[in-house]
């Protein structure tokens, strides 16, 4: 099994339900916070996600 | 601190992919070498990440970012000069002999290059420690889990004890390390926001310098301690952990470090299970680049912390019967900085650091038990498949243990005091056998042994006749030390110089084992593994290297 699958899944599902909250109830904010946290982090972690299933991809292409 | 359903999504979303990896990789498992060693073929980056993630459990979250908030920055010692040169010296020099001389664990290289009672004391001593380890680690999350969203501590501990049986049973050793990279990926996305949030809040790190600079701490002391972590080293009451510096470089920085990064089987398993000896060596280098910079999403947010209970915005440290209670800074931090959302992450964060935590040490435990204890000295020539079913069966009877440890933690108050304890006790010693085993050919097994058990009672002896914030002391006083930590980090020193003074001299009175016997197992008798077709960036000593300037930077810029 290559690991980055699962992780690659794993941290993209994570940021696609981050970014919608980011995105569609942008109004949610903590005590001390002023910035959009969800839709920041949620963005990273998509990219992360789609990164390590990428590099997964081209892995199996190559051999 | 309320949980939203999209919290408690994420949580099942993570359990989910944990318990499928598990799943997915039962098949993978056919002999006792697959399920206790992952038959030495995982990949070298994750064995690398799992050679980190295994070492940060729930109590090193908690403790450190506690510990940031009590200490300061001066906490990232336990990094900067324990651990970081402790795994640099194990990559390059240690690993050759672990890797090279085929031992499946930690005591059974001691049984091949001393004897069987020196295996025998390891083994034992070390199956006890990882059962409480692992119990304490339950004990923190349990505790914090029904302090923070009230959920009840049996239930909590129960659950997560139970996902961590069904992946470790199904897949092994390689199960759990596959995880252990997955967590340690999750403990990062969960806890970075926050170091960024909260030092954004208190002002950058500059902002935070300034308003520690006017502050007066509650033990009179300057706030300017809180950001510096070596200008204050000078004397042991002008700094807040109470160590001078010869005690934290002796004690922390080599004894307590080393012993445990060098001679811990729950951290070398992870390199032992790489692919080749290229790859072992350099598991623990390429490790050390993030185990560096752990220390800002860990003890930073806790520095942080400090400056914003006095910014009057709302955030005050949590307190519990009059003083403050710093093992709960992250968590009430969480609640303040993260909205619905991420604050799941974060929890899950949370709660992958106490299963990859409990995971190394069930493992660990498994692959002694199983080789060390039981084919050692319950039964030595059963078919392979005998000792699957017991490493397997070994794994339920751990957890269980660890349930028991923690209900019996529940009864002793500070979680990281207690660890440096009985790492004090059992793995300072330790280090000493290990160098002059590794380092010098003379060293006998009764000359270890011997060393090993004197410097067991030297701890214990330090430890009962000197006296520190009112603990020890039960055999009289003869010391007062100022703080507990000063108290643990001497305890070390005594430990290991008397084992290293009591196997050398011991070891020159006895016969030493015959030079053809040491292949492998001793430096100058052993082919130091050299690859000349490796890439630059592929060898030992250029990762070494690199990871030394960025260590020497760090500790310049946070002087």
């Amino acid at each position: 099994m290559d690991l980055r699958v699962p992780s690659g899944w794993f941290f993209a599902l994570l940021g696609v339900i981050l970014l919608g909250m980011g995105v569609f109830a942008p109004g949610t904010r903590a005590d001390l916070t002023d910035v959009n946290v969800n839709l920041y982090s949620g963005a990273v972690m998509l990219a992360f996600g789609v990164v390590l299933l990428l590099l997964a991809r081209r892995a199996t292409q190559k051999g | 601190m309320k949980l939203a359903p999209v919290d408690y999504f994420i949580l099942a979303l993570y359990f989910v992919f944990v318990l499928g990896i598990g799943w997915r990789l039962r098949k993978s498992v056919s002999t006792s070498g697959d399920f206790l060693l992952s038959g030495r073929s995982v990949p070298v980056w994750i064995t690398s990440l799992a050679f980190i993630a295994a070492n940060l459990g729930a109590q090193e979250l908690i403790g450190m970012s506690a510990s940031g908030a009590k200490y300061g920055i001066m906490t990232a010692h336990f990094y900067w000069l324990g651990a970081i040169p402790a795994i640099l010296f194990m990559g390059l020099f240690m690993m050759p002999f672990y890797y090279g001389s085929k031992a499946r664990s930690v005591p059974e290289y001691l049984k091949l290059r001393y004897d069987e009672k020196t295996r025998a004391f390891n083994a034992f001593t070390f199956a006890v420690m990882t059962i409480f380890s692992s119990g304490i680690s339950m004990y923190a999350l349990g505790l914090l889990l029904r302090l923070v969203l009230g959920w009840d501590f049996s239930t909590s501990v129960l659950c997560t004890a139970a996902i961590v049986l069904a992946y470790t049973f199904l897949g092994g050793l390689t199960s759990a390390i596959y995880n252990e990279v997955l967590q340690f990926l999750l403990i990062v996305a969960g806890f970075s926001p926050l170091a960024i949030l909260s030092v954004m809040k208190a002002g950058g790190w500059s902002g935070m310098a300034a308003r520690f600079h006017q502050m007066i701490l509650p033990r009179g002391m300057s706030g300017d301690v809180m950001v510096h972590a070596w200008g204050y080293m000078g004397k042991a009451s002008e700094n807040p952990m109470g160590v001078e510096l010869f005690g934290m470089v002796a004690g922390l920085g080599f004894v307590l470090s080393f012993g445990y990064w060098c001679t811990n089987f729950l951290v070398v398993q992870r390199a032992m299970a790489a692919e080749s000896m290229s790859a072992a060596r350099r598991t623990p280098l390429i490790g050390a680049f993030p185990k560096m910079f752990i220390p800002f999403i860990v003890i930073v947010p806790g520095v942080a912390a400090v400056v914003l209970s006095r910014m009057g915005i709302g955030y005050n440290l949590p307190l519990k019967n009059g003083g403050f209670d710093y093992d709960q800074v992250i968590t009430t931090l969480m609640a303040k900085f993260y909205p619905a959302g991420m604050l799941g992450v974060g929890l899950t964060g949370l709660m992958a650091s106490f299963m990859s935590g409990m995971a190394g040490n069930v493992t660990a435990f498994n692959t002694v038990w199983t080789y060390d204890i039981y084919q050692s000295y319950i039964r030595k020539d059963a078919p392979d498949s005998h000792y699957l079913t017991v490493g397997r069966m070994t794994t339920i009877v751990g957890v269980v243990l660890s349930i028991g440890a923690a209900y019996l933690a529940q009864s002793y108050n500070n979680i990281m005091d207690l660890l440096q304890l009985v790492f004090g006790f059992v793995n300072a010693p330790l280090f000493a056998t290990f160098l002059l085993g590794m380092f010098w050919k003379r060293s006998t097994g009764h000359g270890a042994f011997t060393g090993l058990v004197s410097g067991t009672i030297a701890a214990t002896l330090t430890w009962g006749l000197t006296v520190a914030e009112g603990k020890g002391g039960v055999f009289g006083v003869v010391h007062t030390f100022p703080s507990t930590m000063a108290q643990n980090f001497w305890i070390a020193i005594m430990a290991f110089s008397t084992c290293l003074v009591f196997t050398i001299i011991v070891g020159v009175m006895t016969q030493p084992k015959k030079e053809s016997e040491l292949e492998g197992l001793v430096y100058g008798l052993t082919k130091i593994p050299h690859d000349p077709n490796a890439k630059w960036h592929e060898q030992p000593v250029t990762l070494a290297v690199l990871v030394a300037i960025v260590l020497i930077i760090l500790n310049i810029w946070f002087a």
